[in-house]
């Protein structure tokens, strides 16, 4: 040791100064850097791992299924095939197209669908779906041609067994799945159910090496409606019949059950397929029964004969000169169909004659006519649980011109709905008791059945004026009145027919060769078993009367039904053989 | 050096001792295997039985188009050739008559 000397020494002692010294250096500077990775830039490039190695994605729960009331799938999820694209980082977008273009003529894909498959290659979307709505043989094919980054996967469709039955009570969903009209948009929270969360763990070439559920999804509650899809189809097949024999240009028939307020079918055609929505044109889509305003023209002289007699003013055999057959009001002339000579108060609403009921609004008086309609519930909505319902128009009583009292007597100058003309006459069935619609039955959910209260009615009417009303007025109707051709053999019913004149919104004028043709009615006509309404729009040829073209179809839906129903006639209506037999345990 | 002689009670039960933490250990072991391989069958049986709703889902749905109204009214009208009776036809057997004037 004592042969190095001293110099030596401090030359080591320098270089072990200057090594240390790096050393510190180099430490001092990584510690720089940590502080900048892990302090200051931390929200920042944590983000960016997590970007790069996570990706959070919902999970579609299973959308609950809808039932007609005695268990009929009408709507229903179910697992099918969807073809996307999962690039990676160090993928060209050339050959990630050229793949996607293998595919073209197996899914259909336009030039516009290639686009935008394009553009999302493009923007370096990490998931792109090629198609969505394909079938499995379409699936099986696209995973035999073994393509790189183009897989097969998985997710809920709704499907529509019964294809367009009910379509408008129904609605449809987007392809994500969510309610947009009908049921699936007024019940949507309740079917689609609570999304889950799931998170995907991807290595640095973005390859999905794990995944795990943060959240587990909610299945969507099923759904019954009131709906019976039997009567749903006879009346569906039948308005077809009758807007096609007649050309209208649009029709609807809504059937329920007076005592229950229950909702048996609802039809609007033209028609359109779930499957498929939204439809072509959009306006397929509209439901007729809730969402078209038109005005009633006779059928609303229920609410007229109704006011006549609750208020007292009018008695049945008061008798109406109806001779002239034609009555000026404030410079208006209106018409009856032809001359009726002197009539009752029955045989002014039996044979519905304008004069006549003109002349029971005028002493009726406006502030009772009014009054009645509100009470009726014309001018809101019926509160049927569908959306998009109309409130009809009611102009307020101020607004009322000089015309007014007749032309409301005999259902013009308002507007209604289907539904609303119906809950109408519902009124009566119920011998003065309004009792809410609804299409909705119960939810169904794993605990079992859970059963909605029915909502309590409010009377409207006195039971004395109800029931004389319809025994003495509108069983006559179809008796002996305009509404003949609904008479169907061995039931007594009762109901109402309209034909209005459409009024031409450019010239301002009630056109004559315009109609909407309308019956609203119920049978039998003691305890109603089902009431209905149907109406078709600008039926053409020489049929135009509600009695000679909506009656018919009321006649014939309301006969299958009674019979789908197990309903008995009340009288034999002729006596000759009998070959068929009917089992009543054949019931659904 | 004095070699100390074993009690034998001494050497039983620390043999004793010895076998039982061996068995409880073997049963352990065995116990969790035996847990695992559950869980695999639980896991399968439960992959199964949710294949199987999902069929018994389409299976309905496939039951629900058949039996759809349309089709029913098709195959009667056309295939069968069966027209619908007319209301003298008719004989109504144990039904009650629909509701009359109260």
């Amino acid at each position: 040791m004592n042969d190095l000397g001293p110099s030596y020494q401090r030359r080591v002692q320098k270089r072990t100064i200057i090594l240390a010294f790096i050393f510190f250096l180099w430490f001092f500077i990584l510690t720089l850097r940590l502080i900048q990775l892990q302090v200051i830039d931390h929200r920042r490039l944590h983000e960016a791992v997590t970007r790069q190695s996570q990706d959070e994605r919902p999970i579609i729960p299973e959308r609950g299924t809808i039932f007609d009331r005695y268990g009929q799938i009408l709507a229903r999820s179910l697992p099918a095939p969807v073809v996307c694209l999962i690039p990676g980082d160090d993928d060209p977008a050339a050959e990630l197209f050229a793949r996607v273009g293998r595919l073209k003529n197996l899914l259909n894909l336009s030039e516009k669908d290639l686009q935008k498959i394009r553009s999302r290659i493009d923007n370096r979307e990490t998931y792109i779906y090629i198609k969505r709505k394909i079938n499995w043989d379409q699936a099986d094919r696209i995973s035999q041609l073994n393509l790189k980054n183009v897989f097969v996967q998985q997710e809920n469709r709704r499907f529509y067994p019964l294809n367009s039955l009910a379509a408008h009570v129904l609605g449809g969903v987007n392809i994500d799945q969510e309610g947009q009209s009908g049921v699936e948009l007024q019940y949507n929270t309740r079917l689609e159910g609570v999304k889950g969360q799931s998170l995907i763990l991807k290595d640095a070439k973005k390859r999905r090496y794990d995944w795990e559920i943060l959240k587990e999804p909610e299945p969507g509650q099923d759904l019954i409606l009131t709906l019976d899809a039997t009567i749903q189809y006879i009346a569906e097949r039948e308005l077809e019949k009758a807007v096609r024999e007649h050309e209208a240009n649009w029709g609807t028939v809504m059937i329920s059950h007076p005592a229950s307020g229950e909702i048996l079918a609802m039809a609007s055609f033209p028609t359109y397929d779930p499957s498929d929505y939204p439809p072509s044109p959009l306006e397929v889509a509209h439901n007729r029964a809730i969402q078209e305003n038109f005005e009633p023209g006779s059928m609303f002289k229920i609410v007229t004969a109704a006011a006549a007699r609750e208020t007292g003013v009018v008695g049945f055999n008061e008798l109406f000169d109806c001779s002239e057959g034609k009555i000026r009001v404030a410079g208006w002339t209106i018409n009856d169909h032809e001359k009726m000579g002197v009539l009752t108060f029955s045989g002014v609403i039996i044979h519905s004659s304008n004069v006549g009921t003109i002349k029971v609004g005028q002493k009726i008086g406006q502030d009772n006519l009014y009054r009645m309609i509100q009470n009726f519930r014309f001018g809101q909505k019926t509160g049927l649980d569908l959306p998009g319902e109309e409130n009809g128009i009611l102009h307020p009583l101020a607004k009322w011109s000089r015309t007014s009292i007749a032309a409301h007597s005999i259902g013009y100058e308002i507007s209604v709905t289907g539904a609303q003309i119906l809950q109408a006459m519902n009124i009566l069935a119920n011998r003065g008791v309004l009792i809410p619609f609804r299409i909705a039955g119960t939810s169904l959910d794993p605990t079992g059945f859970s059963p909605e209260t029915l909502a309590a009615g409010s009377r409207i009417i006195s039971e004395k004026t109800a029931s004389e009303l319809i025994s003495r007025v509108f069983e006559g109707v179809v008796t002996e009145g305009t509404g003949q051709s609904a008479r169907i053999d061995g039931f007594s019913a009762a109901g109402k027919t309209g034909t209005a004149r459409k009024l031409d919104p450019d010239l301002g004028v009630y056109l004559a060769s315009r109609h909407v043709a309308s019956f609203v009615g119920f049978v039998p006509a003691g305890r109603p078993v089902l009431s209905m309404v149907v109406v078709l729009d600008e039926p053409k040829f020489s049929l135009q009367y509600g009695g000679q073209v909506a009656a018919p179809v009321f006649r014939e839906v309301a006969r299958r039904v009674l019979l789908y129903l197990r309903q008995a006639p009340q009288f034999v209506p002729n006596e000759k053989a009998v070959t068929a037999q009917l089992r009543s345990q054949d019931r659904p | 050096m004095v070699r100390k002689k074993l009690d034998r009670k001494e050497v039983a039960a620390a043999a004793g001792c010895i076998l039982l933490a061996v068995a409880t250990l073997t049963f352990h072991i065995w116990h969790q295997a035996a847990v695992i391989q559950i869980g695999f069958q639980t896991s399968r049986l439960e992959e199964r039985i949710n294949a199987l709703q999902k069929d018994i889902k389409k299976l309905e749905m496939n039951r629900a188009a058949l039996l759809a109204p349309e089709r029913v009214d098709r195959i009667a009208r056309e295939e069968l050739r069966l027209v619908e009776p007319q209301p003298e036809q008719i004989i109504y057997e144990d039904i009650h008559p629909a509701g009359d004037h109260e």
